[in-house]
């Protein structure tokens, strides 16, 4: 945990942060507003004392109730990595803007989080599916996609498995057992 | 007694048949508008321009992955890789089985260093459970990886060749492999899908077989090395088909979020187990090779940079051979694993690159969300860039020295 990664996040970031600062092992944890990321990502990676600039994951999440963007990011100045998380996006229209102008590289790491989850990356040229077939309609990652042989579903929640319930579709969906504070 | 003809089969070489146009066949432009401003940009010809679909099947594409070639004559004016053909669901999958379990779905991810695909998530889960592993198994962990890490890298030498139209090189190649392959198997029980790592530690201690196969192995590993590596770098045909195409700067690369030995061809000296230490790396001794300091590597660079990480592999085997030291492989831990809800992310220096693992834990059994962060995926993008302007022949090389792996690209 670097002590003064954080200090200099809240100094450099203050009331753009709609959370504490989080650590825990080698992780040091942001939350940000969407419409916030393309100005926090360029300070995070134009700033000399951050230096963040290397893009080293960009991650879809589907808590159940709303959707998240995750970003992760490598500095010479920490020894930790940093998350980025923005936050509250609604599930129905998740939107955030794009980061293909700092870094052109996310631009797949966008098609796939939208083709996966649905978030509309705005600004991103090429926002088509990467994965699945152009005719394909629904978002696979998304805590509400059907599965007919999902052993999650099952009441023992994986633990027992699938042949506890007889008609696996009648079984509970899985999103409204397992809605947690990502 | 009459006899009976043997039923006629229908075959597609049969002239009698017609084949209908669309079998088999498929078509470059989509048969629909498009639907993105850079997808109608891409499918839209100039002047003298025509498309050319290579793949999914082609021989050189490392898996199943189709481009579509926009070309102008022999060179290649544009190109839009279409991936998914591979797509399997595996962050899924994970989603929907035990924290054990998930290991052996990641094996196959990239089917030639699986080590790795097992390591990464195998440490975040580890973070979740604030698991200690013990230092023989963070030894055992180096050591076969590192070995995963010299067959790897060995495969991409012949297949390097392979693209460029060379035989013989890869054959040489999987001679080193296949010993590595064998030892691995000897301590794993797989040849390939390891499934050997465990959280908390490894699935068996070093056992004889793998120690004299091992033995036997170093006492040569250079030696060879420096062979294989002989019949290629003294090639002209093979360097002057390398040297000056698919040029990639420093700014670009550090941008397209490549990372592994592309990027440290391109000067970068950025590798994971140096940038973000982990395992018992910090205790051992040994150099990040960079290349292409005049302003960007090409070809050439990135295929000399894998030669050089043998190298260096080699040394860090040595230094686990000497420094092992004695203990449990496997710290005490739960047949079934529930841990609290919190967050965690894990990244490990795999052959290609950052191979990473986000993991968010619900507290059940089961992960609520496990992202899997694969580094020939990021380093495909590379592919549109460098490939422009090339001819058809030369993206081969481009793509060949990019080394991607499409059971990770497609997961």
């Amino acid at each position: 945990m670097d002590r003064s990664l954080r200090r200099r996040l809240e100094a450099r970031f203050g009331d753009r942060l709609t959370g504490p600062v989080r650590q825990r092992h080698d992780q040091t944890e942001i939350r940000i507003r969407p419409a916030d990321v393309p100005e926090v990502m360029r300070e995070l990676h134009d700033d000399p004392t951050l230096g963040f600039e290397i893009l080293a994951d960009l991650a879809g999440v589907d808590t159940g109730t709303h959707m998240q963007v995750v970003f992760h990011l490598w500095s010479a100045t920490t020894p930790d990595w940093l998350r980025v998380v923005a936050d509250g996006m609604p599930r129905d229209d998740p939107r955030i803007p794009t980061l293909t102008g700092l870094w052109p590289g996310a631009e797949w790491m966008e098609r796939e989080t939208y083709d996966m989850f649905g978030i509309i990356f705005e600004g991103n040229r090429d926002l088509r599916r990467i994965y699945m077939p152009p005719d394909y309609t629904s978002f696979p990652l998304r805590k509400d996609f059907y599965l007919a042989d999902d052993a999650a579903r099952s009441p023992g929640g994986g633990v027992r498995h699938m042949e506890q319930t007889h008609a696996p579709t009648q079984a509970t969906p899985s999103v409204v057992r397992r809605t947690v504070k990502a | 007694m009459t006899t009976t003809t043997p039923p006629q089969h229908p075959s597609a070489d049969d002239p009698r048949i017609l084949l209908d146009d669309q079998i088999g066949a498929f078509e470059a432009v989509p048969p629909y508008p498009p639907r993105t401003e850079r997808e109608a940009e891409f499918y839209s010809l100039g002047d003298g321009e025509m498309f050319l679909n290579m793949g999914p099947q082609h021989p050189s594409t490392h898996g199943v992955l189709r481009v579509v070639l926009k070309i102008d004559g022999e060179r290649v004016v544009d190109l839009d890789p279409v991936l998914g053909y591979l797509h399997r669901g595996v962050e899924k999958l994970c989603e929907t089985s035990d924290f054990h379990h998930i290991i052996s779905q990641l094996d196959p991810l990239e089917y030639i260093s699986s080590l790795f695909m097992e390591w990464a998530p195998v440490m975040a889960f580890e973070q979740l459970l604030d698991v200690q592993v013990p230092r023989r198994a963070e030894y055992i962990r180096v050591l076969t990886g590192e070995l995963n890490r010299v067959a790897s890298h060995a495969l991409f030498q012949g297949w390097m060749a392979l693209d460029l139209g060379g035989l013989t090189p890869i054959l040489y190649s999987f001679i080193e492999r296949d010993e590595i392959v064998e030892m691995l198997a000897a301590i794993t029980g797989q040849r390939m899908l390891f499934n050997y790592f465990r959280i908390g530690g490894v699935n068996g201690d070093l056992n004889h077989e793998f120690m004299s196969r091992l033995g036997d192995w170093m006492s040569r590993a250079s030696v060879q090395n420096q062979a294989n590596t002989d019949l290629l770098n003294d090639n002209e045909i093979f360097v002057r088909r390398m040297r000056g195409i698919g040029r990639l700067d420093r700014e670009t690369a550090l941008r397209m979020g490549t990372t592994g030995p592309n990027i440290r061809a391109a000067g970068v000296p950025f590798d994971i187990r140096r940038a973000h230490p982990y395992s018992v790396y910090p205790e051992l001794e040994f150099d990040i090779p960079t290349r292409g300091h005049d302003g960007g590597g090409d070809s050439l660079d990135r295929y000399l940079l894998r030669i050089d990480e043998v190298k260096q592999s080699l040394r860090i085997i040595d230094q686990c051979l000497h420094n092992m030291p004695d203990g449990p492989v496997m710290a005490g831990l739960p047949r079934l694993l529930r841990p609290r809800p919190g967050r965690a992310w894990a990244a490990v220096e795999a052959p290609r690159g950052l191979f990473g693992t986000y993991v968010i834990s619900d507290g059940t059994d089961q992960p609520f969300r496990m992202k899997i962060h694969d580094p020939s995926f990021v380093n495909l993008q590379l592919v549109g860039l460098l490939m422009k302007g090339n001819l058809i022949a030369d993206t081969m090389a481009v793509m060949a020295s990019l080394d991607p792996v499409m059971g990770g690209i497609d997961k």
